[in-house]
C-alpha cells in the first residue's frame, strides 16, 4: 500500500513537471521565419523565380502559412509590388513564388525580401508576421557584357493588342539616343541615367520575323525583335466523321495563323475523354482518329489549340453510327442504251456492318435534272427511262447512310447518248407557186426538224409527187439535207406532194400539200398594214368553214429574201407575226391562206407594211425639161415608191427664189439651215412630173424635189441650180443657128469648087530653078567656081518625086518635134551603085526637099536602114567629090568636131540641107527665096561616140539627136 | 601547307574514284575564254542587290530609314577588290571558290530560316554554276609558276560569326553578309573583266591540259548536288 501511494506521487510529479514544461514551450513559441531566400531570373519570361524554406517546423507537421513579398526596383525603398502568397507548408519543403515583371528585368536592379505568418486558428500565437528577411538583388545587368549599348527585352513574344515595355540600357550617360519602331520614334521615359523606358500599347502584327525596335546613339546602335503573334483563335467548324467506322476525320477552321519566325508554330491536340487517348495532330486544319476496335459507339472528342502564349479548345459528343460520311460510290456503268431507255449501275464501299445505303441518281439532260433514290447495300441498279432518243445524259449517284442521315457522298458520274430512232413529226412544209407559160412553178420550202423531233441526223427529204389526175404517176425526189426546199415544174395538173424528213434510222411521217390547177393566186387586192414593236397583227374573214387550218407567209420586199410562213389554225381568225428578223424601213409582204379539208390552200388576202417606216433616205434624181423663160419641167418617173424605207406619201418641191415671196403654190418654210425656202406639197405619190412656172427670165433658181413618208422627208441635200434664159433667146437659138450653119456650109462648097476648078484649069508648073541643088552649085561657085559632075555622085539612077514648095516652110516649122513625129516615106534622090554591089548594103541618098512631100513630116532620111561599118568602097563614095566633101566639112563640122579622131565605129547619118545664105537662125520662120529651093542632103561619116549611145540602137534615132545638136550650135 | 600537299592529293584521287569526275571526263569545256564569258555572265547576276540583299531586307523589315543604313558590309568577310586583283589566278579561283563555299553555306542558314524566301534557292544553284566553271578554268590554268599559292586574301577572311541569340543582330548580320556578297561579286567581276581583256596568260594552257590537271584541278571540285568535294582547308584561309 505504501508502495502504490510512493508510485503514485512520482507520477503525479512527473506529470506535473511534464505540464510545467509544456506549458513553458507553448508560451514562447520558435518564429517560422522564411529562410534561405534564392532569387533568380528567367529572362525570356521576364520573371522572377523565388525559392525558399521555413525551418522550424517538426516532422509531419503542416501550417497553412501566409508569405508577404516585396519587389523593390532601383532601390530598395522603391517597392513596386507587394504580394501575400498563401500556401499549406511542411517541414523542410523548398516554396517557390513567380513574379513577371512589365519592365525588362535587365533595364534596372530589382530587390526582393519576404516574411511569414501561421494562417492557422489553433496557433494564435503564430498568426503575427516574422521579421523581414534580408533584401535580395537581382541585377541581370551584371550578366551581360559590355555593350555600350542595349535594348531590352532581347525577342519578346507578345500577343497581338499587348502592351509592352522596352528600354535601353546605355553603358555611358549618353543624351542623344533616339529609339523608333519599325522607322517610327519613338518616346519614353527616364528610369536611371543610363536608362530609358518606353510603353508600347496595342501593339500590332507586321509581319513573321517580327517588328524591328532599335536605338541608335552617335556611336552605336542597337535593337530587338517584338514578335506579336495574332491571337490564338478558338477552332470553328469543329467536326468529325467517319467512312468506314474504322476511322474518324476530324476537321476544322483554325482560324489566324499565327506562326511566327523563329517561334513554335500553333499545334493541335485531339482527347478524347472516355479512352483517355490523346493524339497531336500533324495538320492544322484536320486530324485522323483511329476508332478503336472495341466498338466503341461514343466519343467525346475534344480538340485543343495551343501556342506559347494561348491554349483554346473545343469539344464535341457524338455516336459514330451517327457520322457516317460514305466514301462515293464506283464502277458506274450503263448498259443497255436505247435510243429512251438505259440501265445504270454502281457500287458502294461497304460501311462495316451498317451497310444498307440510300443512293440518290441524278440524270442531267435536255437542261432538266431528274432524281430518283434508291436503297443499296453493295450493288446499285436503276432503270432510266422515257429518255429522248440521240440526246446526251449525265447521270450520277451519291449515297448517305439510310438509317441515321448525315452526309451526302460526293457524286460519281457517268455520261451517256442515247440512241437514234425515228423523226417523230412530219416536217413543216409550205409552198409557194407561180405560173409560167401555163405551168406551175412550185417552190416547196419546210423548216428543218427541231433536235428533239429528229431523233437523230436528218440525212435526206422524200419528195413524193402525186399527180392526181394521174394517179399512176409518181415522182420520188430525194433531197439531201440540209436543203431546206426544192422547186418543182409541174403542168396543170391536180399534184399531191408528200415531204417526208429520213435519218438513219427511219422516216417520219409526210407532210402533205396538194397543188390544184388553179393555183389560188387570185387578184386579192393588197392591203396596208402598220407593224408596232410586237410584230404585225393580222386578222381575215373566213371565207368558207371547212378549212383545216390558215397559213400567213410573208417576205421581205427583197426577192432574195427566203418565205417564212406560220401555221395557224381552223379556228383562228387573227394573229400577230412577231420574228427578230423584221428590220426598221423593210417592207413585207404578207399573204393569208385557208387550207381546205383537200389540202388546197387558197389566197384570202395580202397586206403590206412596215414594222416601222423610216423617212426616205435618199431622193429622185429629177430631170429638168421644157426650159422656157418663164417655166421648166421637173420629172422623176425612175423614182420607185415601192422600194423605199416607208409609204411615200407624196413629194416636196422646194424652190429657192430670188425674191422673197413664193409662188401662187408654194408655201414659205425654213430649211433646217435656216435658211428660207418654197415648198409645194404633192399628196400624190404617183405624180412623177411638176411645172415650175411664173418664172422670172434671165434669173437663178435652185430646187429640190423630197419624197416624204409618214415619218419625215428625205434628205435636204444639193439644191439643183436652173438658169431661166430670156425671153428671146429661144428665138436666136432657133433661126440663128441653122443660118449659120448653113453659111458655112456653103462657103465650105464654093471653096472646095474653086478648087476643083484651078486643079482642072490652072494646074502647077513644077520650077526647076527651085531645086536646092542649084544653090548648092551658087553657094560653092562663090568661092571655087565648078560645075556639079554628076558622075561624081556615081549615081545610076536618079528618082526626083514632086513636092510642093510649101512643104519646105511646114518642115522648118516642125523641126521641133523631131523626135516625137513618126517618120513617114519621104522623097529621095537614091544614089544607087552600079557596079559590083548586089547585097542589100547601104545606099547613099539625096534629098529633095523641094519634091519631097513628106519631108515636112519626117525630116530626114534616117530610117534608111545604115550600117554601124561603112566598107570602104563607099566611104570613098562619099568623100570623093573633094569640093562636096570640103562642103560638108564647113557644115557639119561642129557636128563631128567632138568626136576623137580614130574612133572605129562610124555610122552615118543623112544630114539636113545646109542655109543658103544670111542668118541661120531665121531659117525656120524666114523660108528661103524662092530661088534658093533646091538642095541636097548627104550622108557623112559621124564618129559613133557622138552618133549614138549605143550601136544597137535605132539609127533614125540616133540621127534625130545629132541633128538638134547641129541645130544648136549654128 | 607543303606537307598537305600528299595527302591533299591522295584525297582528291580517292573522291576522283568515288564520284566518277562526271566534270573531269568530259564536262568541262576547253575554252577558257567562253568559260571566262560565262564566269563573267553569272558573276554579273549575281553582283545585282535585287537577287538577294533587296528582298532580304523586305522580309526582314530592314529596309526603313534608320536600319538601312546600319546595314553595311562587315569589314574581313569578303576580301576587297584590290585583294582580289593582287592575287595569282590560281589563288583568285581558290578564294572565290572558297567564299561562295561560305555564301552557300550562310544561305542553307538563311533559307531555313526563311522558307518563302524562293531567292535563296536561285541563288544556290547559281553558285553551284559558278562553282563548277571555277573548277574548270582551274583546269586551263598553267601549272607552271602558279601552283599552289597561298590564298592571300584569305587572310583577311574570317569564318562568319555564328547566329547572335539577339534576332535583332542575326538580321542585321545576315544583311551585311548580303551586302558584302553582293560587293564581292561586283569585285569578282571586275577581276574577270581584266581577265578578259588579257586572256593571253591562260591562252597558253591549251596546249597541256592535262599537266595542269595534275597540278591545280585537284584543289578546286566542282559542286555537285550542293556537295564540296573540295578540301576545305586549302581554298578556306
Amino acid at each position: 500500500m505504501a508502495l502504490l501511494a510512493v508510485v503514485h506521487a512520482a507520477f503525479l510529479l512527473a506529470l506535473l513537471s511534464f505540464r510545467t514544461y509544456q506549458s513553458e514551450v507553448l508560451s514562447e513559441p520558435l518564429p517560422l521565419t522564411p529562410e534561405s531566400l534564392e532569387v533568380s531570373i528567367n529572362s525570356t519570361q521576364q520573371c522572377l523565380y523565388l525559392q525558399w524554406r521555413v525551418h522550424n517546423l517538426t516532422n509531419h507537421q503542416e501550417l497553412k502559412m501566409v508569405f508577404q513579398i516585396e519587389i523593390s526596383r532601383i532601390e530598395t525603398s522603391n517597392v513596386i509590388w507587394v504580394e501575400n502568397y498563401s500556401t499549406p507548408v511542411t517541414w523542410n519543403q523548398v516554396l517557390h513564388w513567380s513574379w513577371e515583371s512589365k519592365l525588362p528585368l535587365e533595364c534596372v536592379t530589382h530587390f526582393v525580401r519576404i516574411r511569414s505568418r501561421v494562417d492557422d486558428a489553433s496557433i494564435p500565437e503564430l498568426r503575427s508576421w516574422s521579421n523581414w528577411s534580408s533584401w535580395e538583388e537581382v541585377d541581370a545587368q551584371k550578366s551581360l557584357g559590355q555593350d555600350p549599348l542595349v535594348v531590352f527585352p532581347i525577342n519578346k513574344l507578345v500577343e497581338e493588342g499587348s502592351n509592352v515595355t522596352i528600354c535601353y540600357v546605355s553603358r555611358s550617360p549618353e543624351s542623344n539616343i533616339s529609339c523608333a519602331m519599325e522607322g517610327v520614334p519613338i518616346h519614353g521615359e527616364r528610369l536611371s541615367p543610363n536608362v530609358f523606358a518606353f510603353i508600347l500599347n496595342n501593339v500590332r502584327f507586321i509581319r513573321e520575323t517580327g517588328t524591328n525596335i532599335y536605338c541608335v546613339s552617335p556611336s552605336n546602335m542597337s535593337g530587338t525583335i517584338l514578335f506579336v503573334s495574332k491571337v490564338l483563335e478558338e477552332p470553328k467548324d469543329f467536326s468529325c466523321e467517319t467512312q468506314d467506322l474504322k476511322s474518324l476525320n476530324c476537321t476544322w477552321d483554325p482560324g489566324h495563323d499565327t506562326t511566327l519566325q523563329y517561334q513554335p508554330s500553333q499545334r493541335y491536340t485531339l482527347f478524347e475523354s472516355f479512352s483517355g487517348k490523346t493524339k497531336l495532330c500533324e495538320h492544322k486544319k484536320w486530324c485522323h482518329w483511329q476508332v478503336a476496335p472495341d466498338s466503341q459507339e461514343t466519343y467525346n472528342l475534344t480538340l485543343i489549340a495551343e501556342n506559347q502564349l494561348r491554349r483554346r479548345s473545343v469539344s464535341i459528343f457524338f455516336n459514330l453510327t451517327h457520322r457516317v460520311h460514305p466514301m462515293k460510290p464506283f464502277n458506274v456503268f450503263l448498259k443497255n442504251i436505247s435510243a429512251t431507255n438505259a440501265t445504270m449501275t454502281w457500287k458502294v464501299h461497304p460501311v462495316g456492318n451498317y451497310s444498307t445505303l440510300l443512293c440518290q441518281v441524278a440524270l442531267h439532260g435536255e437542261g432538266k435534272v431528274i432524281q430518283h433514290n434508291v436503297s443499296v447495300k453493295v450493288k446499285g441498279q436503276y432503270f432510266l427511262s422515257e429518255l429522248e432518243p440521240v440526246t446526251e445524259y449525265v447521270t450520277r449517284v451519291r449515297c448517305a447512310a439510310s438509317n441515321h442521315f448525315w452526309k451526302w457522298s460526293e457524286w460519281t458520274g457517268q455520261t451517256f447518248t442515247t440512241l437514234e430512232a425515228a423523226p417523230s413529226v412530219a416536217p413543216d412544209v409550205w409552198r409557194n407557186v407561180k405560173t409560167v407559160l401555163g405551168s406551175h412553178i412550185v417552190t416547196l420550202f419546210w423548216r428543218p426538224l427541231s433536235k428533239s423531233h429528229a431523233h437523230g441526223k436528218i440525212l435526206f427529204y422524200n419528195v413524193v409527187i402525186e399527180n392526181l389526175d394521174n394517179p399512176s404517176s409518181v415522182k420520188l425526189l430525194s433531197i439531201p439535207a440540209p436543203a431546206n426546199g426544192t422547186e418543182l415544174t409541174l403542168d396543170q395538173c391536180s399534184y399531191q406532194i408528200h415531204v417526208t424528213a429520213n435519218n438513219s434510222v427511219g422516216t417520219s411521217p409526210a407532210s402533205i400539200i396538194v397543188i390544184s390547177r388553179d393555183p389560188g393566186n387570185k387578184n386579192v387586192e393588197e392591203g396596208r398594214i402598220q407593224g408596232t414593236e410586237d410584230g404585225f397583227s393580222l386578222s381575215w374573214k373566213p371565207q368558207s368553214g371547212d378549212v383545216i387550218g390558215y397559213v400567213v407567209d410573208w417576205s421581205p420586199q427583197d426577192p432574195r429574201c427566203q418565205l417564212q410562213w406560220k401555221n395557224l389554225g381552223p379556228n383562228t381568225t387573227s394573229t400577230v407575226i412577231r420574228s427578230d428578223a423584221f428590220r426598221p424601213g423593210i417592207r413585207y409582204n404578207f399573204r393569208i391562206y385557208e387550207i381546205s379539208t383537200e389540202r388546197i390552200a387558197y389566197l384570202l388576202e395580202r397586206k403590206t407594211g412596215y414594222s416601222q417606216e423610216l423617212a426616205p433616205s435618199e431622193n429622185p434624181q429629177v430631170a429638168v425639161s421644157n426650159l422656157t423663160s418663164h417655166s421648166f419641167t421637173l420629172s422623176w418617173k425612175d423614182y420607185s415608191t415601192d422600194s423605199q424605207p416607208g409609204f411615200i406619201q407624196g413629194y416636196h418641191v422646194y424652190l429657192k427664189p430670188k425674191v422673197e415671196q413664193c409662188h401662187p403654190g408654194f408655201e414659205k418654210v425654213a430649211l433646217s439651215d435656216d435658211s428660207v425656202c418654197c415648198q409645194y406639197k404633192i399628196d400624190n405619190p404617183e405624180q412623177k412630173t411638176f411645172v415650175v412656172e411664173n418664172l422670172q427670165p434671165e434669173s437663178f433658181y435652185e430646187f429640190l424635189v423630197t419624197p416624204y413618208t409618214s415619218v419625215g422627208e428625205g434628205p435636204h441635200d444639193t439644191f439643183t441650180k436652173v438658169t431661166i434664159p430670156d425671153e428671146y433667146s429661144h428665138v436666136l437659138m432657133r433661126i440663128i443657128l441653122p443660118m449659120s450653119f448653113c453659111l458655112v456650109l456653103l462657103m465650105v462648097l464654093c471653096y472646095l469648087t474653086s478648087q476643083w476648078m484651078k486643079d482642072k484649069c490652072y494646074p502647077d508648073i513644077p520650077d526647076p530653078y527651085k531645086s536646092s541643088v542649084l544653090s548648092l552649085i551658087k553657094y560653092k561657085e562663090n568661092h571655087h567656081p565648078t560645075i556639079m559632075n554628076v558622075n561624081d555622085c556615081v549615081p545610076d539612077a536618079i528618082e526626083v518625086v514632086n513636092k510642093l514648095e510649101g512643104s519646105r516652110i511646114q518642115f522648118l516649122g516642125a523641126r521641133k518635134s523631131l523626135t516625137e513625129m513618126e517618120f513617114t516615106k519621104p522623097a529621095y534622090l537614091y544614089l544607087l551603085p552600079t557596079e559590083n554591089y548586089s547585097g542589100p548594103g547601104p545606099c547613099i541618098c539625096f534629098e529633095n526637099f523641094t519634091y519631097n512631100q513628106a519631108a515636112s513630116d519626117s525630116g530626114s532620111c534616117g530610117h534608111v536602114p545604115v550600117p554601124l561599118k561603112t566598107p570602104p568602097s563607099q566611104l570613098a563614095l562619099l568623100t570623093s567629090p573633094e569640093n562636096l566633101l570640103k562642103s560638108l566639112e564647113q557644115n557639119y563640122v561642129n557636128s563631128s568636131g567632138e568626136s576623137p579622131a580614130g574612133e572605129n565605129s562610124l555610122n552615118y547619118v543623112s544630114q539636113l540641107a545646109s542655109p543658103m545664105s544670111g542668118d541661120k537662125e531665121s531659117l525656120p520662120t524666114n523660108p528661103p527665096g524662092p530661088a534658093l529651093c533646091s538642095e541636097y542632103r548627104t550622108q557623112m561619116a559621124v564618129s559613133l561616140g557622138h552618133a549614138s549611145p549605143s550601136p544597137s540602137e535605132n539609127s533614125s534615132l540616133s540621127l534625130v539627136t545629132l541633128l538638134d545638136q547641129g541645130e544648136h550650135r549654128r | 601547307m607543303r606537307a598537305q600537299l600528299p595527302r591533299r592529293v591522295l584525297l582528291s584521287l580517292v573522291l576522283r574514284l568515288l564520284f566518277l569526275k562526271p566534270v573531269v571526263t568530259g564536262s568541262c569545256s576547253g575554252d577558257d575564254q567562253e568559260l571566262l564569258r560565262q564566269l563573267q555572265h553569272q558573276v554579273d547576276f549575281m553582283k545585282d542587290s535585287s537577287r538577294l540583299l533587296d528582298p532580304y531586307m523586305h522580309i526582314q523589315g530592314l529596309d526603313v530609314p534608320g536600319l538601312k543604313e546600319h546595314c553595311q558590309e562587315r569589314p574581313g568577310v569578303f576580301p576587297r577588290e584590290n585583294a582580289l586583283h593582287e592575287l595569282s589566278r590560281r589563288g583568285f579561283l581558290q578564294t572565290l571558290n572558297a567564299k561562295l563555299g561560305h555564301v552557300l553555306h550562310r544561305l542553307t542558314i538563311l533559307q531555313q530560316n526563311l522558307p518563302k524566301v524562293q531567292d535563296f534557292g536561285t541563288v544556290k544553284r547559281y553558285i553551284y554554276g559558278i562553282r563548277n566553271n571555277i573548277y574548270c578554268l582551274a583546269q586551263l590554268l598553267p601549272g607552271s609558276s602558279e601552283t599552289a599559292e597561298p590564298t592571300q586574301a584569305g587572310t583577311e577572311d574570317s569564318p562568319p560569326p555564328p547566329p547572335a541569340s539577339d534576332t535583332f543582330q542575326s538580321k542585321l548580320q545576315g544583311c551585311q553578309f548580303l551586302r558584302g556578297y553582293h560587293r564581292f561579286m561586283h569585285s569578282v567581276g571586275r577581276v574577270f573583266h581584266k581577265w578578259r581583256e588579257s586572256p593571253s596568260r591562260s591562252r597558253s594552257r591549251r596546249h597541256s591540259p592535262h599537266r595542269a590537271l595534275r597540278k591545280g584541278a585537284h584543289r578546286m571540285q566542282p559542286s555537285m548536288r550542293g556537295k564540296r568535294l573540295m578540301p576545305r582547308g586549302q581554298l578556306s584561309q
